[in-house]
């Protein structure tokens, strides 16, 4: 009796969820796909409404993924916090994730594997992230950032071991950084506000920082690496091994993506509208990052070393499996 | 309960309730405008009432606003339908039984207050990103709701009517017709009127930190993208909901006791 209330809540809601779901517009994919001539796989990703999925949209929009035999939905989740255990559980085929939460799901035998390429640092500056502070503070270099509050979106992730790579190799202490957890859509008001002495802050929202006096001191991912690959589209290993076919599909459709999109930085902002709610002036001002899908072993190699250096984890991480 | 229905008589007189209502809102909307323009606070992260107005109006011209807003509706419904079914069946069953009161009173109290959002974690792994998980949260917000309102509610039945039901033999679906139900019914009407509530903020909230569909989702959205008037529009949207929802509430509340004194004294007055 005890678990028997919780669990007819449960049973009453997934039922009806289910049913709810089975009418719903979302998905008429999987049973009208079969009756096309040319048989669609329905395979759904995760993504997060942000600028970096921008290519896959742009695909799905022209067509790449049905050419590959593909019929893909597009869900946009809360990070990589509802994206991995959407993929392992199997609800999603694919998801996007950043590269050190994928090497941190690995450190913590979640069964991931990499498949392309995400995004890119742009190499040089501007770039699409990077470390904001008042243009009246004294923060000149990333050195300087050692003993000061520094916001991040995520404690422990890419975020923070970037920065304090950044601040070492400017002969900063990149032990002694306060790093405080905020969305990055709250941080330009927290450095406004002056809550934070820097923020480490992803586009738009470091457009809507710098548009009216804050500068930005250190490109984290540039300082890291020039080539630094920031995520990557990641399937789960059971799906991989027996679904091949599909991952190669997938992939080869992204490459036209990826192409497409770094050719014409225009068709890229005219997809960004039909999935976020981006202002015309911060979107015409704003960085892109750079779009391939070529995937860098090198960078997954340099994020796990960083994770290890700045105790992200205890041990090397054994990310041989993740690799695609 | 039966106070919130007196209280609402005793606006100042000669002033209609509604006038005061809307002169509050009204009021809120100038400081709304004020304090941006004045500089109080930066106009870039709490645009002016008007400009929020503006975004609120341009996203009601548009067909995502409205499947969104329905999605909404049809998720907060089908949460609240589950909650208000499962918590008046098993509140009659469990209150009509002792040992069944008994054996589950601690488990209860130590179920009620664990935080719906808590479960977000479970509701992603076992029923996904979708609908399935926001309704997840959404009925084990309200369902405590409604269950701890009529097991109040059946243990408040007369004993002697009880009793005298007993002694006449009623079958058990006779007395609790008969007996049990109409001392129930208010308390039920109660806890509807509370679980309506914590539906809605649960089904907005799944949406904004879960499956990203519906008003919760537009909102998550534009949180995404720094469009912070059209953010504050849809948290607007959320409150008339809100406002919706609690008027639907009482109106279903006031048909279902028009006999009751609590709600026969409200238009007395």
């Amino acid at each position: 009796m005890r678990k028997s209330l919780s669990l007819a809540a449960v049973a009453l809601a997934s039922a009806l969820a289910l049913t709810a779901c089975g009418t719903s517009s979302e998905e008429p994919s999987t049973d009208e796909g079969a009756s096309d001539t040319t048989e669609l796989t329905p395979v759904t990703v995760g993504v997060i409404p942000i600028v970096d999925v921008a290519p896959i949209y742009l695909g799905v929009e022209e067509g790449f993924f049905e050419e590959q035999g593909l019929d893909v939905t597009l869900e946009l989740a809360q990070g990589g916090a509802a994206i991995v255990p959407a993929v392992v559980s199997g609800e999603y085929e694919f998801g996007f994730s950043n590269v050190t939460s994928l090497l941190l799901a690995t450190y913590n035998d979640v069964p991931l594997k990499a498949v392309a390429a995400g995004v890119f640092s742009t190499g040089t500056d501007p770039d699409f992230g990077g470390v904001a502070v008042l243009d009246d503070s004294d923060i000149e270099s990333p050195a300087d950032l050692a003993g000061r509050t520094v916001a991040v979106n995520t404690l422990n992730n890419i975020g923070d071991s970037t920065i304090r790579y950044a601040v070492e190799q400017d002969g900063g202490d990149p032990s002694d950084i306060d790093f405080v957890e905020m969305g990055f859509p709250d941080m330009p008001a927290a450095l406004a506000a002056g809550q934070v002495d820097a923020a480490w802050i992803l586009e738009p929202h470091l457009t809507r920082a710098l548009l009216p006096g804050a500068r930005v001191v250190s490109w984290n991912y540039v300082e890291t690496d020039p080539d630094l690959m920031i995520a990557a589209y990641f399937t789960s290993q059971d799906f991989a091994s027996s679904n091949p076919d599909v991952v190669e599909g997938f992939v080869a459709a992204l490459q036209a993506s990826f192409e497409l999109a770094s050719s014409d930085p225009a068709v890229v902002a005219d997809i960004l509208d039909t999935y976020t709610d981006i202002d015309p002036e911060v979107k015409d001002a704003m960085t892109l990052p750079r779009f391939e899908s070529e995937f860098s072993e090198d960078t997954v190699a340099l994020l796990a070393d960083l994770a290890l250096q700045y105790g992200l984890v205890d041990e090397e991480i054994d990310y041989s499996a993740l690799l695609p | 309960m039966s106070q919130a229905g007196r209280v609402r008589g005793a606006a100042a007189p000669g002033i209609p309730a509604w006038m005061l209502g809307a002169a509050g809102v009204a009021t809120l909307l100038v400081l709304l405008e004020l304090i941006p323009r004045l500089g109080l606070i930066d106009p870039r992260f709490l645009p002016p009432a008007s400009e929020i107005l503006a975004a609120l109006a341009e996203s009601a011209s548009t067909a995502v606003f409205w499947a969104a807003l329905w999605h909404t509706v049809l998720t907060w419904a089908i949460g609240l339908a589950i909650s208000l079914v499962a918590g008046v069946v098993l509140g009659v069953v469990i209150g009509m039984i002792p040992f069944l009161r008994e054996f589950t009173a601690s488990t209860i109290e130590f179920l009620r207050p664990v935080p719906s959002v808590a479960l977000i974690p479970v509701a992603v792994l076992l029923l996904g990103t979708g609908m399935a998980s926001t309704l997840l949260l959404v009925v084990y917000a309200s369902f405590w709701q409604v269950l701890i309102q009529v097991l109040a509610g059946v243990q408040d039945v007369d004993p002697i009517a009880s009793d005298t039901a007993r002694s006449y033999r009623f079958r058990t679906l006779t007395r609790i017709r008969t007996v049990v139900w109409p001392t129930t019914l208010p308390y039920a009407m109660t806890g509807l009127r509370l679980a309506a509530a914590v539906a809605l903020i649960l089904t907005v909230t799944g949406e904004l930190l879960i499956s990203f569909d519906g008003i919760g989702g537009l909102l998550a959205i534009a949180r995404e993208s720094g469009a912070v008037a059209s953010m504050y529009a849809y948290v607007i949207v959320a409150g008339m909901l809100g406002v919706v929802v609690n008027i639907l509430a009482r109106w279903t509340e006031r048909r279902a006791l028009f006999w009751h004194p609590s709600v026969r004294l409200e238009v007395m007055v």
